[in-house]
């Protein structure tokens, strides 16, 4: 038996044009946590489908516990006991536990008529894998995301799983459930079950992981131990670039602060909060899912409430009512999930880009001047560079860095103070990711007051001159200059 | 039972439409100072008409049932109720069948109702369409075959003996002691039973019924977990329309006249009456039981509004409350459960 359960060389995968996997090798031994990393659209997704049968290699060789394996399907794939968890655990939320845990074996024996006691027996079988106990006639859809997770893993045991494949299984969940996770993968590692963990969380993978696999651009850039690697090095494989020469380095900060928080509450949601902004800097607030920053953000935008507090701006005490209003007082708002909340996906570029300036650009009657809003919108797509040849195609044809730079330019169209970006980067790819922080760096050295709320801590160090931790509704922690590290900051949040 | 069992029970939509059918049975009972129910001789004049109501919308209503568990919404059972029944009257008829027993008529009009409903499964299953759209479409499209391609004609008197006889069958005959006018309740009621019971089974204790509820629930997750969606919506929808073929049969025995018009709109009392039994317009959620108290309810409150002094104009004031409050019902514990 060969050292490797499975053991994948020379992967190759292309859609139309797109070479999605470039000679891809991978390998997983029997009892490691292998991880799988790589930003947004390396490739990832499209090397676990080939394995677990859903799509099929162009090119390359699989050898699973030591067998050529010519043609995976997904019914392949399970009887060698591979389990994919899906991201979205693949669970029917109108079924019951006992339901979803058996309901996958049935199918499988070829079972055509419900036999209560059957289900419930294989349903105690599989949880009594992890010891793991659950009321069995509970609704799926109401338990939480940790215990639905926990009932995907039972169910995926059931079939004597060998190789087990988790899609980003800690997007959805607080830092005590993903401990409690770790502690159920490393019980089945040391089961002898090979674990392959996929992720983009630096953190997360030194901690769980004994080999690591790190893709970008459909490559494979580097395989090996995880203790042979260094958390700087990890960053470079996964961005391709050195990082340090981007840090911010402010240039312009003003005297007197453009925004001052002062105590600002809104029950439930984060208490007490106050900081202060100058023009030229830029503000990284950040914290764990729940933590409020969001809120605070929605808040000083006039989509949130205020229940006690003062909002200061430009020395003068302000209340801000509406999206509206808080433009009327130059702030700009860029939401976390542009897709839904910042852009008409199916309106043209130029459009969107001038949306939030319509008023600008109409006649007396209120009807648009459609030569000149063309105009302008293609002066920031040369400014931006946004990857169209024409600016009439609907925004859905660009790619999610050049979306983002598209309502960027939506909001510094109107002048603006204070730009509060939430998430600017989450799912753009790094090419882009570089352009828009190198961007956001130029407007704040061209005066513009800057607020970067995101959970990715690399970003936060890299972009800001000054960082506010939040915890728990709170500011549990400030740090500016040398002082801002991924490790000064988790020490706070933990 | 425990605790816990009673606790799961009282959060189902059908527990709760149960006490509204027993509340509004009492109601009734005292308005129409026991016309409801009589004892020892429990049937009465007004409860086999709601029995007798019952019969082709509770079956419908089991077409929309299995439907809407799937997450789809079949807006043409109707159409090919009336499409099957009027064809296969007007060729029986023609050809001189069914002058003792309505058999042919029942092959016929089950194998129409089949051929329509794989229409139906084939578009849907292939080209995974919204179903509402589909059914949206073979709806006029069917309609629109019986009226202008076929021209079928309406036939009352002059419908095939066979039919007629097999719709006067009754399991129950009686008069009314205030106006001596003798009442029977009919032998259709058992199709509806059995019906009900063979729906449940296969709901409950087959792999194809699950798998409805599977799809419903989550249809990315079914295909993963190794159903064959396709071929699965593709059965349900064929076998929906062979069952709507057989219930528009039911229906023209039992009204001894066959009239092509008579379901257009149908589906738009029939969908309501089974979001108000439990099931969720988004799928997964349903159950016989809850279907068929909810039928129960709107055919008690339909024959008894006379009774009850109340304008029969309200009918439709009731038919609206009774989308708006299921449909409203059904979206929040949807929204629950998603958080």
């Amino acid at each position: 038996m060969s050292e490797y359960l499975l053991q994948m060389t020379g992967i190759d995968k292309r859609f139309g044009g797109v070479h999605a996997l470039d000679h891809v090798n991978f390998a997983v031994r029997p009892g490691k946590v292998m991880c799988l990393a790589g930003e947004n659209g390396c490739g990832k997704s499209t090397l676990v489908k080939i394995i677990s049968g859903v799509y099929t290699r162009d090119e390359g060789e699989v050898l699973f516990e030591g067998k050529p394996i010519q043609h995976i399907t997904p019914a392949e794939a399970t009887r060698l006991g591979i389990q994919v968890i899906y991201q979205d655990l693949s669970i029917f939320p109108n079924l019951t536990v006992m339901e979803n845990l058996a309901i996958n074996s049935e199918i499988t024996a070829n079972r055509k008529i419900v036999n209560r006691k059957r289900w419930e027996q294989t349903a105690k079988e599989a949880l009594s894998k992890i010891g793991y106990e659950i009321d069995l006639y509970a609704k799926m859809g109401d338990l939480s995301v940790a215990d639905k997770q926990l009932v995907a893993i039972c169910r995926a045991l059931l079939f004597n799983a060998k190789l087990i494949i988790m899609d980003e299984p800690t997007t959805a969940l607080t830092k005590k459930e993903v401990d409690a996770l770790f502690k159920t993968v490393r019980q089945l590692r040391d089961s002898g079950i090979a674990i392959m963990f996929i992720s983009h969380k630096t953190e997360e993978i030194f901690e769980i992981s004994d080999d690591v696999c790190i893709m970008r651009n459909g490559k494979n850039v580097y395989s090996g131990p995880t203790a042979e690697l260094t958390k700087k090095d990890f960053t470079y494989y996964m961005t391709g670039r050195e990082l340090e020469d981007d840090y911010f380095v402010p240039t312009n900060i003003s005297k007197e602060p453009v925004l001052k928080v002062d105590h600002l509450t809104w029950n439930g949601k984060f208490h007490d909060v106050s900081f202060d902004l100058r023009k030229g800097e830029i503000l990284g607030i950040t914290g764990l899912l729940g933590s409020g920053r969001t809120e605070l953000a929605l808040s000083l935008f006039g989509l949130g409430k205020v229940h006690s507090g003062t909002i200061t701006l430009n020395g003068q005490q302000v209340k801000i009512t509406s999206p509206i209003d808080a433009q009327k007082k130059r702030i700009g708002y860029v939401p976390e999930d542009r897709l839904t909340e910042g852009l008409c996906l199916r309106q043209p570029i130029a459009d969107n880009i001038m949306l939030s300036s319509l008023k600008q650009l109409t006649h007396a009657l209120g009807t648009l001047k459609h030569d000149e809003l063309f105009e302008k919108s293609n002066e920031w797509v040369k400014k931006f560079s946004i990857a169209t040849d024409d600016a009439h195609k609907h925004a859905s044809t660009l790619s999610g860095g050049n979306q983002q730079k598209i309502v960027l330019s939506k909001w510094l169209n109107n002048d603006l103070d204070v730009l509060i970006l939430n998430g600017p980067t989450v799912g753009v790819d790094v090419g882009a990711k570089q352009d828009i922080h190198a961007l956001v760096h130029d407007l704040a050295n061209q005066g513009l007051a800057v607020i970067i709320i995101s959970d990715d801590l690399a970003e936060v160090v890299v972009n800001c001159n000054r960082v506010i931790v939040m915890k728990d509704g709170a500011i549990v922690g400030e740090m500016t200059g040398d002082r801002i590290t991924e490790e000064n900051i988790l020490n706070i949040i933990r | 039972m425990n605790n816990a069992k009673l606790k799961r029970m009282t959060r189902k939509t059908e527990f709760y439409m149960f006490i509204v059918l027993i509340l509004l049975c009492v109601l009734v009972q005292i308005k129409s100072s026991g016309q409801l129910i009589t004892f020892p001789g429990i049937f009465t004049r007004l409860n086999v008409t709601v029995l007798r109501t019952m019969v082709v919308d509770g079956m419908f209503a089991m077409c929309s049932l299995v439907v809407m568990i799937s997450g789809g919404f079949d807006l043409s059972f109707p159409a090919i109720a009336a499409l099957a029944y009027s064809l296969s009257t007007t060729i029986c008829l023609n050809n001189g069948w069914c002058a003792t027993n309505p058999l042919a008529g029942f092959a016929l009009a089950v194998a129409i109702g089949w051929v329509l409903g794989m229409l139906n499964g084939w578009i849907i299953s292939n080209f995974k369409l919204n179903t509402m759209i589909v059914t949206l479409g073979t709806q006029t499209f069917f309609t629109g075959i019986s009226m202008g391609l076929l021209k079928l004609k309406e036939i009352t008197s002059t419908l095939p003996d066979g039919m007629k006889a097999f719709g006067k069958l009754y399991i129950f005959e009686s008069a009314d002691p205030v106006t001596g006018i003798r009442f029977t309740l009919s032998a259709m009621v058992l199709f509806l039973i059995a019906l009900c019971a063979i729906v449940s089974f296969m709901l409950n204790k087959t792999m194809f019924g699950r798998a409805l509820y599977a799809i419903g629930g989550n249809e990315v997750s079914a295909e993963r977990a190794g159903y064959n969606v396709k071929k699965t919506k593709f059965l349900l929808y064929s076998a929906v329309g062979a069952l709507a073929g057989f219930i528009g049969m039911i229906r023209v025995c039992m009204e001894s006249q066959s009239i092509p018009k008579a379901m257009i709109g149908k589906e738009m009392t029939i969908i309501p009456a089974v979001i108000l039994g439990g099931a969720s317009i988004y799928g997964g959620e349903g159950t016989v039981f809850g279907t068929v108290v909810a039928v129960g309810i709107i055919s008690l409150v339909s024959n008894s509004m006379l009774i009850l002094g109340i304008d029969t104009y309200w009918q439709q004031f009731f038919n609206g409350l009774v989308i708006l409050v299921g449909v409203t019902v059904s979206a929040l514990q949807a929204k629950r459960q998603k958080q």
